[in-house]
């Protein structure tokens, strides 16, 4: 249990995704950080048929850091609402046999994976996002894992974030995390903010 | 906390572990009565033939709620409609407990010397807000009920005794009216499909209930034409 914050590295012109991370893996390892494998976080959406009225769309994602967890964010009818709902491995089965009911875009499938970083109390993934074959950006989560609520420890996730990742790092919180910043945060709160990225790479053609 | 090495998508560890066949998604069941007047006596063979005699079996105290699912099909009549249903479970003695969302498909009697009723079963541990994910899905409660009994464990098997109570009018668990004057035994394992040997284990169990219990296979439709 920590707070997780995402933030997004544009990819210079002229570079390609490995580049950069190869960059951001040198700037981590410089200021203490270790190698210690690789993660990954995936997103698949399933959309309501039209037989069962107005539109709803379920997100089921999946955390290599919380490997026996599924998260199913629902995006209610009203599209005001999402019901977030944390279940054991074969939900995804459940899912699978509501097929009649809720079916996968194969296309839409969108993961964030790559090398995990631990430098003191700090986590550190770079992620390439992709989307099927197609290099969507990178997608940089740091976790502090030694403080639940933003309130005590943003200015200090803030210092160590701008320290290998420049000024593309606001000096304001996301606005995920201001919404809470007296709430103790987890698991399902970093969920929440990928689930916002990847919906905004889904909605970009190209690289973001 | 160190991560994997390449992490496998979750969805090609479910693929392989259903090409494995290791995931529990088959209940072999079966399924009998004893008035309350006699619930005693089982009680005490349940205690002896059981694991666990000297600490006694455990108690339970869920709330249970069916949920379906319904998708009118294109120019159908109401009848043609698809109906999923599912069950959320949750145990009244023990709010800290994780709650339970169960798929549950259409039972097979099989043959004559098929011995337990088969049926496909997915059992899913979830955090409290299920009912309100389930009604946002398009889901509506169907029928509720709490179940008080006793669970007993004979290795990989389940054999509950409990009492049925309709939830009251005020629609708290505290309002209850027991259903019948009896308890209703079942007996239950989730093994992968496939294992039909298990089938064999529960039959030498349940006849060594008899004559205090009869466990057997309860056809469903027979049941409906009654009502």
């Amino acid at each position: 249990m920590g707070v997780i914050v995402l933030q997004l590295f544009a990819v210079p012109e002229g570079k390609s995704g490995p580049q950069v991370i190869d960059i951001l893996t040198k700037r981590v390892t410089s200021l203490g950080g270790v190698l210690s494998g690789s993660f990954m976080v995936d997103c698949e959406t399933y959309t309501s048929v039209a037989s069962l009225g107005a539109t709803r769309s379920v997100h089921l994602l999946h955390n290599s850091e919380t490997p026996a967890s599924v998260f199913a964010l629902l995006e209610a009818a009203s599209g005001n609402k999402t019901v977030a709902l944390v279940a054991d491995n074969l939900f995804d089965l459940l899912m699978l046999k509501l097929s009649n009911f809720y079916q996968a875009k194969k296309q839409t499938k969108i993961e964030s994976r790559g090398p995990r970083f631990e430098a003191g109390d700090f986590l550190v993934k770079l992620g390439s996002v992709t989307m099927g074959p197609a290099f969507k950006g990178i997608l940089v989560e740091v976790e502090y894992q030694a403080c639940s609520l933003p309130a005590a420890c943003w200015d200090l996730i803030r210092e160590f974030m701008q320290g290998f990742l420049g000024g593309c790092v606001p000096s304001t919180p996301p606005q995920y995390i201001q919404n809470r910043f007296g709430d103790m945060l987890g698991p399902i709160d970093g969920i929440n903010q990928y689930l916002e990225q990847f919906n905004a790479f889904r909605k970009t053609t190209g690289i973001r | 906390m160190a991560s994997n090495q390449n992490p496998i998508s979750a969805i090609d560890m479910l693929t392989s572990a259903l090409r494995s066949n290791i995931i529990p998604n088959q209940e072999y069941l079966l399924q009998g009565s004893v008035i309350d007047s006699s619930a005693e006596v089982l009680h005490n063979r349940l205690r002896g033939l059981c694991d666990a005699a000297e600490t006694g079996p455990e108690t339970f105290h869920d709330h249970e709620m069916c949920f379906s699912l319904k998708a009118s099909s294109p120019g159908g009549t109401p009848q043609q409609q698809q109906s999923f249903l599912l069950r959320v479970r949750r145990a009244l003695d023990h709010p800290e407990y994780p709650w339970q969302l169960r798929y549950l498909g259409q039972p097979e009697l099989g043959e004559k010397n098929q011995p337990t009723v088969l049926r496909s079963c997915i059992d899913i541990a979830c955090t409290p807000n299920v009912v309100e994910f389930l009604s946002e899905l398009g889901c509506r409660i169907e029928f509720e009920y709490v179940l008080k009994g006793y669970l007993f464990r004979k290795g990989r098997m389940k054999v509950t005794m409990s009492k049925i109570f309709r939830m009251g009018q005020a629609k708290s668990p505290d309002s209850l009216e027991a259903m019948t004057g009896s308890y209703l035994v079942e007996l239950s394992l989730l093994a992968p499909s496939g294992q039909d040997a298990v089938a064999d284990e529960i039959k030498v169990f349940a006849e060594q209930l008899r004559p205090l219990v009869h466990l057997e296979k309860i056809d469903y439709r027979r049941l409906q034409s009654y009502s």
